[in-house]
């Protein structure tokens, strides 16, 4: 369980996020969604605990995410973020093994059967047997994403935070990235994903948490979060909403010249 | 199943400390009076310094390959652990400054008529005080940044190296400009056990910290931002790396003076040997480092004897082209 509670957070002395409360339960996917640079990451950093608050307080299972040390927060949270440096010279076995990193002692140099379990499954679950022995640097994009999920997984923790999952990824790929992370949440974790596509987050998420004039603007079931007037307000753009029987709902930014 | 994973490394890396070993025997019969190998076995089985073999072997040549080992394994684990921390194959263990640090204390000494027992003492201390400079200018918070690091190192290194250069132009005997680029050129001459025992006991203290962060390096082979989320203490991390790798290039510079490239160039070859999983690169490093600092001592003393030429001077004169070939080799091909 996650507790957000008059979150602010600054980025180089500027104030960007202001008054962010949110909450999500065991078992439930979060979907972040917001304009480029609105603060999304820095959000999901914050929950992680990897980035001070300006102001408020984050709790991770009833516990205070800045009085944890590094390896309680890592035991605790599984952050992936899709950029940042390729870890060198790494196998992809070596990269789901490093999800096991807050489970080892310092002194500690082989892993555990404990370790090599949790490994194991993590590759089997993710189903990226056939990579296991591949050179992480010369896999594609999609199928680094799986890896990265595959150490969250390893990692075994309460919470997953993932920082655009689907990026770079097509549409069946993105379909498969998002039913894992769906079936994690089924077993009881907590997950919160920032995403782009307002689509993917609509029918993926339980919950749709919607950043926009530097605060959170709403944070609801995908059919209660896409009202036209405030997506359009919030991309600055037309957006057209089609609700279907069934219940779930549609968005679509309205091109030039083009009817709704 | 995890055994097997790591097979190839184990072999590679007992493949190295034999071929180091075989390295060490050899580097003790090579020299002004060669000796056969059966000789200089039956001595380190049944030390006898009644005779001369013994004499020249205990009192002169296996001190000297001891100090040579261990600066080369010193350089070598201090320039992994640099290298792996700022993820950067161009870092060098002198990179903290301590070997300018070292150098300006030397040539000051020098040229104040320090006693030559004293210069070892003397370049660990500005060695240490240098690296810890360099440290207190790349703390921001309670973290260290790569980047100030970098800066301030660099910056430290240009500053006494003017320092050493104005000490040489304005000493008034030649003799006092020939000691200090004699230091400067890395030489083993004259060291014994004395000198061996000191240095290894700061090299020892480095090595057991190296080895102890080598699972955190392993962490922080994700990149920084990663290895924290894994739940590695990045700072903390980062501190005792380079007090590690201070400790091991101070000690090396105490005995040595400035044996440059040893650092820089035996990470390169022990990924190629062992891959880079830190706890095999840390301790392969040391072999290797051992094995190319011993030979490159070897020649030193035996290529125009009685000459004995700086081993820093001769590694950067056939190491680098060797080194040059090796890399670009497989990019041509």
């Amino acid at each position: 369980m996650i507790h957000v509670q008059g979150v602010a957070l600054a980025y180089g002395g500027c104030r960007i996020l202001a008054d962010v409360s949110l909450t999500v339960g065991d078992g439930e996917l979060l979907a972040v969604v917001g304009p480029n640079g609105i603060g999304k990451s820095t959000l999901l950093r914050a929950i992680a605990g990897a980035r001070a608050v300006a102001a408020g307080e984050i709790t991770v299972d009833g516990q205070p995410i800045g009085s944890l040390g590094a390896r309680a927060r890592g035991r605790l949270i599984a952050l992936i973020e899709a950029d940042g440096p390729l870890p060198d010279h790494m196998t992809v076995n070596d990269v789901v093994a490093g999800g096991r990193l807050p489970y080892r002692p310092w002194w500690r140099w082989s892993s555990t059967p404990d370790d090599r379990r949790a490994v194991d499954a993590a590759i089997g679950l993710t189903e990226i047997a056939a990579l296991r022995e591949r050179p992480f640097a010369e896999l594609s994009s999609g199928e680094r994403q799986r890896v990265w999920i595959a150490l969250a997984v390893a990692q075994d923790t309460r919470v997953l935070l993932l920082d655009e999952p689907t990026s770079h990824l097509d549409i069946r790929h993105t379909f498969d990235m998002l039913t894992l992370i769906r079936q994690l949440t089924a077993g009881g974790k907590s997950a919160v994903v920032v995403l782009h596509d307002l689509n993917v987050a609509a029918a993926f998420a339980d919950r749709i948490a919607l950043l926009g004039e530097r605060t959170l603007l709403a944070c609801d079931t995908p059919a209660r979060v896409f009202e036209e007037q405030l997506l359009g307000r919030v991309y600055g753009i037309p957006i057209a909403v089609r609700r279907e029987p069934d219940g779930s709902v549609l968005a679509f930014a309205v091109a030039p010249g083009r009817s709704r | 199943m995890e055994l097997r994973r790591y097979r190839a490394p184990f072999v590679a890396l007992g493949a190295a400390a034999l071929v180091c070993a075989i390295v060490l025997v050899l580097g003790a019969a090579v020299g002004a009076v060669p000796f056969g190998f059966s000789i200089v076995l039956g001595q380190l089985v049944h030390p006898d310094v009644s005779t001369q073999a013994g004499r020249i072997l205990w009192d002169i040549r296996i001190p000297r390959i001891a100090i040579a080992a261990l600066v080369g394994a010193a350089l070598g684990m201090a320039g992994t652990l640099l290298q792996t921390m700022l993820r950067n194959p161009l870092v060098d263990p002198y990179l903290t400054g301590t070997s300018a640090g070292a150098a300006c204390a030397i040539a000051i000494g020098i040229a104040a008529g320090a006693d030559a027992s004293l210069l070892p003492l003397l370049a660990f201390i500005a060695a240490l005080a240098t690296a810890a400079l360099v440290a207190a200018l790349a703390r921001t918070g309670a973290g260290l940044s790569h980047e100030r690091l970098i800066l301030a190192g660099v910056s430290l290194s240009a500053l006494f190296a003017g320092v050493v250069t104005l000490v040489i132009l304005l000493s008034p005997r030649a003799g006092t400009a020939l000691s200090i680029l004699a230091w400067l050129g890395g030489s083993l001459a004259g060291r014994g056990w004395r000198d061996a025992r000191t240095a290894g006991i700061y090299a020892g203290c480095g090595a057991a910290l190296a080895l102890a962060l080598a699972p955190t390096l392993n962490g922080l082979r994700f990149g920084e931002a990663r290895a924290r989320a894994l739940g590695v203490d990045v700072d903390r991390a980062g501190w005792g790396i380079l007090a590690a790798a201070s400790l091991l290039t101070a000690a090396a510079v105490s005995v040595s003076g400035v044996v440059g490239f040893v650092g820089l160039i035996v990470p390169h070859i022990t990924r190629r040997i062992v891959g880079a999983d830190a706890r095999f690169t840390q301790l392969a490093s040391t072999f290797v480092g051992a094995m190319l600092v011993v030979v490159a001592d070897a020649v030193a003393r035996s290529i125009a004897p009685p000459l004995d030429l700086p081993v820093g001077v001769l590694i950067s004169m056939f190491g680098v082209p060797i080194f040059i070939f090796l890399a670009f080799r497989r990019r041509s091909t």
